[in-house]
């Protein structure tokens, strides 16, 4: 009865991880500007995958392959931020149009594009 | 408090305001006025140059290379080709299919005393590949060296008229400390992986250009966090001939004897270990250490040759 | 039933969606517009493709496949890193436009203060009439 037990608890998490994989993909899609949808890949970097290695924990059990694990998810959770930092760092110096809808928010007419468009 | 939380929340004050001050901005008046200068200057010495270069190429000793070169590269091919027309045809008869892979599968751990056959065959029964795969590796550099490397002639038309990454710290992001934070801590970690899944080749998984391959990506993030003059103290242009020659010749002397013993029927004397160990399979772990080596040298003067032209700062 | 072929089917219907997020996540590698959305979907594929090896690793029961998805997470980390310093130095107008969205966005908000101040003094000449209740027209609280 109680493997039957520690199987609901891993299918509940990994319906988690799959759940917040799927925000994170659609939320990637489907927002307009870049630095969003960085936003919403954090989602899956940091709960889904930390959803997915305990429900993988739990049906290994303790051992070396646990440790592993943890390793991949300490890893995991440090580099992502430092990857998000620099790629956000490629958007600021490598997009001209980046300021376009803070026009709309000021009301004003002197933000407009690099190139001369009005919006 | 809660005048500053509302200042900024309604737009009138920008925490992101003083972000770029501490950043050195680059001297553009400078730049255009080294350019005109230097223009018409460098436009005639490099059409002088290369005319002159060009008269020195076609005459004396470069001609005899050049044909004597030509020769012995259609004679190679010729008997190569020779060798490989006399090579069992593909189908069913053909040995390779019938007792080779019996013999491998059956015999594999008695004979090279590694638990992981792939290695086995790679460093033991077929030694010879893979030395081949070491020397294409070193020759790839090699090539690579020839093309992207500055020397005094392609230094003044290449680098001069555009914004060198080097001596900007505005555009040069190893002065960032967050990717210094995060290089100090994770390095010796992945440094030691590569060293463990080098030291694992006849176990699990891994071998030689795995762990070199690691290696070599360490030395890359090392470059790319510190800069390139930390790691010019360490990573010179002689130590990486050094490593490259002395891993490759201790490859082939090695090997070499192995060879020799074994087509003349005398037992040599390298032990088996038990397998499972980490000290087993007889050669294949030195091996495995000195193809690891070529490859991490060679990965990291490949980054450094495209980033900046030369391995070591020369 | 047995627990084990539950974790069986449990863990290939994981690996299947998966694969399908995998596939739609390439679709907006090759759409975006722009060099960020593709180097950010390209990490998002990384991820995710480590997760696939550690749900593999644990289906088919062999220990090294966990060495496999650590060195995956770290080429990818590296890769963005390496593609990051090539990116940032290569716009040789950098400092063009970012001096100039600055100033942009200084004469945007000079502009705005402007016309508050002007629609402030306007409705201190008519008396603040609608702004406040009929019973107190024309008076500041």
């Amino acid at each position: 009865m109680l493997e039957w037990i520690l199987f609901a608890v891993c299918a509940l998490l990994l319906f988690a991880a799959m759940v917040s994989f799927t925000g994170a993909v659609i939320g990637a899609i489907r927002f307009g500007f870049v630095m969003n949808s960085m936003h919403a890949a954090g989602i899956g970097d940091t709960f889904g995958i930390l959803c997915l290695v305990v429900c993988l924990i739990l049906s290994i059990g303790p051992g070396l392959n646990m440790m592993k694990l943890l390793v991949i998810l300490v890893f995991l959770w440090f580099n992502s931020p430092v990857s998000t930092h620099f790629l956000i760092q490629v958007e600021y110096f490598t997009n001209k149009e980046l300021y376009r809808f803070s026009d709309r928010i000021a009301g004003s007419k002197t933000n407009e594009t690099a190139s001369g468009e009005e919006k | 408090m809660k005048e500053r939380f509302f200042k900024w929340f309604y737009g009138e004050s920008d925490p992101m305001e003083h972000i770029l001050d501490c950043a050195e901005v680059p001297d553009e008046s400078r730049e255009e006025w080294k350019y005109e200068e230097h223009e018409i200057e460098r436009e005639i010495s490099r059409r002088v140059h290369t005319q002159s270069v060009i008269r020195a190429e076609r005459r004396g000793f470069y001609a005899f290379y050049l044909i004597i070169a030509v020769i012995s590269c259609l004679m190679l091919i010729g008997v190569l080709l020779f060798t490989v027309s006399q090579l069992p045809r593909y189908g069913v008869e053909n040995p390779r299919a019938k007792e080779v892979i019996e013999r491998y599968v059956e015999k594999g751990l008695e004979e090279t005393g590694a638990v992981n056959i792939v290695s086995g065959m790679i460093l033991d029964y077929r030694a010879f590949d893979t030395l081949g795969e070491s020397h294409v590796l070193f020759t790839a550099l090699l090539c690579v060296m020839i093309l992207l490397r500055l020397d005094e002639k392609n230094k003044r038309t290449r680098y001069e008229n555009y914004y060198t990454v080097l001596a900007d710290p505005y555009y040069d992001i190893s002065t960032d400390p967050i990717m210094r934070i995060a290089a100090t801590i994770t390095l010796p970690s992945i440094f030691l992986f590569g060293i463990y899944i080098l030291l694992n080749g006849q176990i699990s998984p891994g071998g030689g250009f795995s762990g070199g391959a690691v290696m070599g990506a360490a030395l890359i993030i090392y470059a790319a966090a510190f800069g390139f003059t930390v790691t010019d103290r360490v990573f010179t242009y002689r130590m990486s001939r050094c490593i490259t020659f002395l891993s490759l010749a201790f490859y082939s002397f090695a090997k070499g004897y192995v060879f020799f013993t074994g087509a003349n029927g005398i037992p040599n004397g390298v032990p088996k270990g038990t397998p499972g160990a980490v000290l087993s399979g007889g050669l294949i772990l030195p091996l495995d250490i000195a193809v690891g080596m070529v490859v991490a040298c060679t990965m990291f003067g490949f980054y450094s040759l495209f980033r900046r032209g030369s391995i070591g700062g020369e | 039933m047995s627990v084990s072929q539950a974790y069986h089917i449990l863990f290939t219907a994981g690996l299947v969606w998966f694969a399908i997020l995998i596939a739609v996540m390439l679709i907006k590698a090759i759409i975006g517009p722009g060099v960020t959305d593709r180097i950010l979907a390209i990490n998002m594929i990384g991820t995710m493709v480590i997760c696939c090896i550690l749900i593999l690793s644990v289906l088919l029961d062999e220990n090294y496949l966990t060495d496999v998805a650590l060195i995956y997470a770290m080429i990818s980390y590296i890769a963005v890193l390496i593609l990051a310093t090539v990116y940032i130095p290569a716009n040789p107008k950098r400092k063009r436009f970012g001096e100039d969205v600055k100033r942009e966005v200084e004469e945007g908000r000079r502009y705005v203060k402007e016309q508050r101040a002007e629609i402030r003094r306007k409705m201190e000449e008519e008396g603040f009439k609608g702004s406040t209740p009929p019973d107190m027209d024309g008076k500041e609280l």
